[in-house]
């Protein structure tokens, strides 16, 4: 990298960094300027003294909070996006999906939450299950939408060329879902972390960051629940800052106007035939 | 008018659409010569497109044949090439990626592929974007990708649908100019669909003009200006008198009868 482009960097990251702090600083001073007592909102300086010293227990429940996360992402990304397709192709399971699909969200996660430990015990089963209800509506909307956005002029086009049914879907059909799937994706890696906590406040085995946090609310013990509270954001942050990152990697076409890489290489091969 | 089958690169022989029960294109046939350049102008709703998706195979005529040298084609797709007034790049796919498209959607891109795209791009002018994606690229540029997207798909017949409508004046002209010179160096047999009179006398050997909705030929006219041509064949007396005659037939029925500007969704 070279240095001009590491500043680029810097600044840009500058900027979110800074109002992150800007946050923990009106925090800290309207705590101390309202005397708030510790027990109602504690400092951040107390919230981050508390995250190190439980920090040893700390680490093992985010490891085990964000594994919740990540598989039930992953299950309900891969769910949503396949049943899209599926969608798409046959109108059958268009017509049968469809109102399920709707039914599944009109359904409060937080009323079937204790009916689904009942059916999958208290271990990570329904934790995952859980997040991937959340995650895998606006995956199946949002792929379907990129789906049914290619120009219908552009299909006719490919039929024109005879264009196989599988080379017509991998290259003309599939990227089109590209960018609103990440969209969907984005929302998602946020709302993980709500599913996780909810799932392990119904299923105490395997603890979690949300048992953590229940258990500590209960003593009053307002200072880990606060340390606790910004273990979650973070895992839903780093979330977020993944698929933002995949995605870049994923549609360069939105980003720069040329393939970079391609271009190295072939200057190398034409170097190469002189 | 009847079209002999034994004769032409393209034949269009006798045939006729309707959607349900209304008339989109009236009993039509034609004969394109091998290495021919014939424009069709027309009055809105005439049916162009519609005989363009015939001819594509987009679309089964009610009746009558396509022929493509002598071989019945009729209703099925794969035989032409075919370019509309949207470049429809796609946007994920550099430049040199769209010119492959055909090989992409058939039988999958190959070295020979590729090296054939550059050579294309190199030789009309696209050598140094060949990496870029269409979004970094002007409408005259991207018009040219889609050309030659359309010349690497290999078929003798092009069938190009208003293609520069949506370009400015200036463009516009350049961009014919160089399709002029493609045509000149690779001797496809063109056909052009245009509401642009001057564009159609400047490109063809022949204007075909339509007649409003069934749409028919209802008349041809040869256009003799020496090739190759340049911005002088203009305002050359056969280019005035070509379009003087054009005119004259697209707007027979009096003014309001007859609009030149028509919408191209097939």
């Amino acid at each position: 990298m070279s240095r001009r482009t590491w500043l680029r960097a810097t600044g840009r990251a500058a900027v979110p960094i800074g109002a992150v702090a800007l946050v923990f600083v009106v925090w800290g001073v309207l705590v101390r300027v309202l005397d708030v007592p510790r027990y109602v909102v504690p400092s951040p300086a107390a919230t981050l003294n508390t995250l190190r010293e439980d920090w040893p227990r700390l680490w093992g429940l985010t490891l085990t909070t964000t594994k919740e996360c990540v598989i039930g992402f992953v299950v309900g990304a891969a769910v949503g996006f396949f049943l899209a397709v599926a969608m798409a192709q046959i109108r059958t399971i268009q017509r049968i999906a469809y109102p399920i699909l709707i039914a599944s969200q009109a359904i409060p996660i937080v009323a079937i939450a204790a009916p689904l430990v009942l059916v999958l015990g208290f271990g990570l089963a329904p934790k995952i299950v859980i997040v991937a209800l959340i995650v895998f509506f606006p995956v199946v909307v949002n792929t379907l939408d990129g789906l049914n956005s290619v120009d219908r002029d552009l299909l006719n086009l490919a039929r024109v060329m005879d264009g196989r049914a599988l080379r017509v879907f991998l290259n003309i059909r599939l990227p089109a879902t590209f960018t609103p799937l990440f969209s969907a994706l984005k929302i998602g890696a946020t709302y993980t972390v709500t599913g996780a906590v909810l799932g392990e406040w119904t299923a105490t085995a395997g603890r979690g960051l949300g048992n953590y946090l229940l258990e500590q609310n209960a003593r009053l013990n307002t200072a880990a629940v606060y340390g606790a509270v910004l273990l979650l954001t973070a895992i839903g942050i780093a979330g977020f800052l993944l698929i933002s990152a995949l995605e870049r990697l994923a549609t360069p076409w939105r980003t720069r106007s040329t393939a970079r890489r391609v271009v190295r290489l072939r200057r190398r091969d034409t170097e190469g035939e002189r | 008018m009847s079209a002999d089958p034994s004769e032409g690169k393209l034949v269009i022989d006798g045939v006729r659409h309707a959607f349900d029960s209304t008339p989109a294109l009236g009993t039509t046939s034609l004969s394109v010569r091998d290495g021919e350049f014939v424009s069709i102008v027309g009055p809105s709703g005439c049916g162009k497109s519609t005989l363009f998706n015939i001819v594509s195979g987009l679309l089964v005529p009610t009746e009558g044949r396509v022929l493509i040298e002598g071989r019945d084609v009729t209703g099925s797709t794969g035989h032409v090439g075919y370019m509309l007034q949207k470049d429809l790049l796609v946007p994920w796919r550099t430049v040199e990626g769209n010119i492959v498209m055909g090989a992409a959607l058939t039988k999958g891109v190959g070295d020979a592929d590729r090296a054939e795209a550059r050579e294309l791009a190199d030789r009309y002018g696209l050598g140094e974007f060949i990496d870029h994606f269409p979004h970094a690229l002007s409408g005259g540029m991207r018009q040219r990708v889609a050309l030659m997207r359309t010349l690497a798909f290999h078929r003798d017949v092009m069938l190009l649908d208003e293609p520069f409508g949506a370009l400015d004046s200036q463009t516009r002209f350049s961009m014919q100019q160089w399709l002029l010179d493609v045509w000149a160096d690779l001797g496809r047999t063109i056909v052009f669909v245009t509401h642009d009179v001057d564009e159609a006398i400047f490109l063809a050997g022949r204007v075909l003009v339509m007649s409003p909705r069934p749409g028919r030929i209802a008349a041809t006219i040869p256009v003799a200006i020496a090739r190759p041509r340049s911005l002088e064949s203009l305002t050359t007396p056969e280019f005035v008198r070509a379009k003087r005659e054009i005119l004259g037939l697209l707007y027979a029925g009096g003014p309001g009868t007859a609009r030149p500007r028509e919408a191209t969704a097939p």
